[in-house]
């Protein structure tokens, strides 16, 4: 199949239609709409692609009901570093199956904030690529939804990772990690964790970014004038300026 | 007849006419810091890049005269801008109560706010600097301050917000539609921001790394009294640099107060006048375009007067 059908396809699936007209509404959260049989076998693989648009990835899941492969499920989405909870309310991720009432071709869309996610990547291009490979028609709907964290409009979504004046990463606030960067001054580390960002290590002389505090909203800046180094958040709403 | 020749030059020069304005002269945002008052100053304006050099020039020079005139020690007290600034502080002092007051100077000096080695005086050190305080101590004589002997003046509450009222004006008359200044917290913001839409001014939670709420203004300055900007701890008592001049004792009962209005130095003056006094309502009640935002000693959030759009962080 064309690579312009994966995106009419991914987006545009009629039998799901009243469901994303319903997810669109709620204006918060996130859902992610996958169409196969066996959502074992490429819904851990889709979850690792849309780390970056999708809160809560990594944390606990929980299932609403039932599905005939919800073991297989379970254990590769434990073997990924996600946590199953048995009670949905716990979870950060619940996930719940239904059957459509005609088979189609497999497929998946993301709805996050009320809009359809454009999701399309080299990666995900493959893997849909790989699910449609059989021309294998599916009839179960796997709906995960993350539960969305009552965010501020200034809050931040992702950090912007400048070295050397040019962006080299962006890393998603809802994920817990800790990066260390090579610099042209040695070596810088940020942490990102509970949607801030900080610097817990640098090798500059004055510290004056290990001493910055975190940054969580969209405009806020950590800037490290020896290492050539700079996070800003990024976000749909900005702070120009700060006082106080 | 007209001459095929002149017409040729005519449409040329319409056409220079027209096309002139927009050529190299490409308008887009452009930020810059620079040191001063002891804090880092960010411009962040919407013009040509020839504009924004000489909106730097201007700024710097603003800035520098201001801190020449005004800085702890500054004895210059015929200037007309010490004059002026006088006379505008005079009218917050009355209006205050007293509780904004510029002759605070010497109980700063005793606590140690201007040497940095911070001391608690004894009572009776802090009642005999009390005799000297007062701006209707100070005398205006042949256009010259005169102060008691002992006296001194301090310009921090109202100076910075006068510098940043001076520099923006300027700016606004070099033709800069849309920009602000932001000296260390102190600021002006005029026109809209590079969304096109109103300033959105984070600020500062007294306590706590982050913000309070997101404020948003335009042609509107903002200033801050806090008592985390400059303190000292001694035996588990917090002692900050925002003194009420009645007592010679840091004021107490708030965390912080930030006021917001037309112009800066007023917002600068009346956040320490609100942040001392007991009864601030009753101070801005005379200044109708001004608005307050106040955190009070148990971190509650209130609002006085004017209200513009304001963004809570939970």
């Amino acid at each position: 199949m064309e690579r312009r059908d994966f995106f009419k396809k991914v987006i545009i699936t009629p039998l799901l239609t009243p469901l994303f007209l319903a997810a669109k509404k709620r204006k918060s959260g996130c859902e992610l709409y996958l169409i196969d049989d066996n959502p074992e076998e490429f819904f851990p693989l889709i979850l690792e692609e849309l780390h970056n648009y999708i809160a809560n990835y990594r944390h606990s899941f929980a299932f609403l009901n039932s599905h005939p492969h919800e073991n297989d499920l379970r254990r590769i989405l434990s073997q990924r570093g996600l946590t199953y909870v048995q009670t949905p309310i716990q979870a950060d991720l619940t996930l719940s199956f239904s059957a459509l009432h005609e088979k189609t071709l497999p497929s998946f869309t993301l709805i996050r904030e009320g809009r359809i996610w454009d999701i399309r990547s080299r990666e995900l291009y493959s893997l849909w690529r790989e699910m449609n490979k059989n021309q294998r028609r599916s009839s179960c709907l796997t709906i995960a939804s993350f539960k969305s964290r009552q965010s501020h409009p200034f809050s931040g979504k992702y950090v912007s990772v400048y070295k050397e004046g040019s962006k080299i990463e962006m890393i998603s606030l809802e994920e817990n990690v800790t990066k260390s960067y090579r610099t042209r001054g040695g070596k810088i580390t940020l942490r990102v964790k509970d949607g801030k960002a900080w610097v817990p290590e640098s090798s500059c002389r004055h510290k004056i970014c290990l001493h910055s505090p975190s940054v969580s909203f969209a405009g806020e800046r950590i800037i490290c004038v020896p290492n050539h180094f700079l996070l800003e958040i990024k976000g749909s709403r900005y702070i120009d300026t700060s006082i106080g | 007849m007209i001459h095929p020749l002149a017409r040729k030059l005519c449409i040329l020069l319409l056409a220079s006419l027209i096309l002139l304005p927009g050529c190299g002269v490409k308008e887009r945002w452009h930020t810059s810091t620079l040191l001063a008052f002891d804090t880092i100053c960010e411009i962040n304006i919407f013009c040509s890049p020839s504009t924004f050099k000489s909106a730097q020039e201007e700024v710097q020079r603003v800035f520098s005269e201001i801190e020449s005139l005004f800085s702890p020690g500054a004895d210059d007290y015929s200037s007309p801008l010490v004059l002026d600034l006088f006379q505008r502080a005079l009218k917050v002092y009355q209006d205050s109560n007293g509780c904004f007051d510029i002759t605070v100077a010497p109980l700063s000096r005793i606590w140690g706010f201007f040497s940095k080695s911070y001391v608690v005086p004894a009572p009776e050190q802090i009642k005999s600097v009390l005799k000297l305080i007062g701006m209707e101590k100070i005398e205006e004589r042949n256009a010259t301050l005169i102060l008691m002997p002992g006296a001194g003046l301090d310009w921090g509450a109202i100076a910075k917000g006068f510098g940043i009222d001076l520099a923006s004006k300027s700016l606004v008359q070099m033709g800069i539609s849309s920009g602000f200044i932001n000296a260390g917290g102190d600021l002006y913001c005029w026109g809209n921001n590079p969304n096109n839409q109103s300033w959105n001014i984070g600020l500062k939670h007294p306590r706590e790394s982050g913000f309070l709420g997101v404020l948003s203004i335009s042609d509107l300055g903002a200033a801050t009294t806090g008592d985390y900007q400059r303190y000292f701890v001694k035996n588990g008592i917090r002692y900050h640099h925002v003194f009420d001049p009645r007592t010679g004792y840091p004021a107490q009962g708030k965390q912080s107060v930030t006021v917001y209005g037309p112009e800066t130095l007023i917002c600068d003056a009346l956040s320490t006048a609100l942040f001392v006094s007991q009864q601030p309502e009753k101070i801005l009640e005379k200044y109708p375009d001004y608005g307050a935002i106040i955190v009070d000693h148990d971190g509650n959030l209130s609002f006085l007067g004017k209200t513009y759009p304001f963004n809570p962080i939970e």
